[in-house]
């Protein structure tokens, strides 16, 4: 009997947070390459056993693309099914008065970096059928406190938009915009939602809810509250 | 009453210049090409896509602030498949477009040089309501500078600082010669000097979003109302002309 060879996915960002529950989801039925800022003797008792890691800080876009995709090939040279744009950044700020650094660097990582990933795959990801995901925000509407984070996830979801016509029957382009989650976010951006934590999805939740949408192949969707409260009802019906 | 323009020297921004010159305000116009010290205007010469150019330019304008007109004009673009134009071409263009009028912006508020009253103007383009197939990038750059609009209006509301995001379609202007399609007709563009009137126009009135023309209007409603059908007709329309890439 001969085992069929399982896809192959690359999660950016996938140390902490959403990204990391989502490779713990997906390590079933996926070869993983998962990426990260921390060292790997940091983050490897974290990680899925068989998973392979590539430390990227995606703060200089051009070289980490560069470098994580000569790493990735040296890993898994043949094939991409999935890439997952999943890093992300974001600083909470009081009446639009955002600090200058932290402006380039949202803008790095969220978006600049996205689009030279998304440029160095492209080609592994048109032979091998694949599809890219983008991990957007609901804030890619506008957002009062991150003016900065919400202008970054409005720039991903363009991209998508323009690419899933360019690529139509090529490369399969999917956005998915989570919303408020209990991540460490908040806390590194600078703030504390009180109350309102309660009603945030958890990372597990949210990764479940990702991981399904992923399935599901919609182009654009969001993951709101209202998806919450459904998969609450759902589960308490007899 | 002062101005500070940002790609003053040609297009939309030149054109900017003249119409505040003409209202007897004082110009300050950034630019990379020269754009000529005359009466009333000062020019500074900076090159928008250089961090280094950005934050030298910043503490120079210090000096002439505050300011009540501040329009982050300066653009470029880079049309073709997405995957055929390099790294460095991208880099650039998403510095230019979106990076330096959110730092720009940033520091002119924290320097004292947006304060009560000033109009903030950012020029996004009517691709926000399309998508853009050909120039995918492109379009990205400008979406972020409309969202980033949108929700800086929200936290300077409080504080009477006026924000306003413009969505021009085609403008005669020498970038669009160069980005247009084989076959497009220029002399359906929008004159620079006409635009020019209407965003000051729409600033002085406070308004949020200024789409000019009858033109633009009507596609930001199709847009809106039917987004995959709009993208689609971008697609016909750019991407399948493209025959090659200009960046």
């Amino acid at each position: 009997m001969t085992e069929r060879r399982r896809p192959i996915a690359l999660i950016t960002g996938a140390t902490s947070g959403i990204g990391l529950e989502m490779a713990k989801r997906m390590a079933v039925d996926h070869q993983l390459v998962l990426t990260g800022r921390r060292q790997a003797h940091e983050c490897a008792a974290d990680l899925p056993p068989d998973a392979h890691y590539i430390k990227a800080d995606l703060s200089d876009p051009v070289r980490s693309a560069r470098h994580l995709a000569a790493k990735f090939f040296s890993l898994e040279p043949g094939r991409l099914d999935l890439l997952i744009i999943n890093a992300g950044i974001g600083f909470h700020t009081s009446a639009g008065r955002e600090d200058v650094a932290m402006v380039r660097q949202t803008l790095d990582v969220n978006l600049v970096s996205s689009i030279m990933l998304v440029r160095q795959f492209a080609p592994l990801l048109e032979a091998s059928h694949g599809k890219v995901v983008f991990i957007g925000s609901v804030a890619h509407r506008g957002a009062a406190n991150m003016p900065t984070y919400a202008a970054s996830k409005a720039g991903l979801a363009g991209l998508a938009r323009s690419l899933k016509s360019e690529w139509k029957d090529r490369i399969g382009v999917q956005i998915i915009h989570p919303g408020p989650t209990r991540t460490t976010m908040h806390a590194k951006a600078g703030y504390d939602p009180g109350i309102l934590r309660k009603l945030f999805f958890s990372p597990e939740a949210m990764a479940d809810e990702i991981v399904r949408r992923i399935k599901d192949d919609r182009t654009h969707t969001r993951i709101s509250i209202k998806a919450r409260l459904g998969r609450f009802i759902l589960r308490r019906r007899p | 009453m002062k101005a500070l323009v940002t790609g003053a020297a040609s297009g939309i921004g030149k054109a900017l210049v003249e119409r505040f010159l003409d209202l007897d305000m004082q110009v300050v116009g950034v630019d990379r090409e020269a754009v000529g010290n005359k009466g009333n205007l000062v020019s500074i010469r900076a090159d928008l896509a250089s961090r280094h150019d950005v934050d030298r330019l910043v503490v120079e304008l210090k000096d002439h602030g505050p300011f009540d007109y501040v329009v982050h004009n300066a653009g470029i673009s880079a049309t073709g498949k997405f995957e055929h134009i390099p790294d460095e071409a991208y880099r650039r263009l998403l510095t230019v477009n979106t990076e330096t009028p959110l730092v720009m912006t940033s520091a002119l508020l924290a320097a004292g040089c947006i304060v009560m009253d000033t109009r903030i103007i950012f020029i996004s383009s009517l691709s926000h309501s399309t998508g853009y197939p050909g120039a995918a990038v492109y379009g990205a750059s400008k979406d972020a500078v409309a969202v980033y609009a949108k929700s800086l209006r929200k936290s300077l509301s409080k504080d009477r600082i006026h924000v306003m995001a413009v969505f021009p379609g085609p403008v005669r202007t020498d970038h669009a010669e160069r980005h247009a399609p084989p076959g497009a007709k220029a002399e359906r563009r929008m004159e620079p000097g006409e635009i020019a009137e209407r965003i000051v126009t729409a600033a002085r009135q406070r308004k949020k979003v200024l789409y000019p023309g009858k033109a633009a209007n009507f596609v930001r409603i199709i847009g809106a109302v039917m987004p995959e059908t709009t993208t689609r007709f971008m697609r016909l329309a750019i991407y399948e002309k493209l025959q090659r890439s200009v960046y």
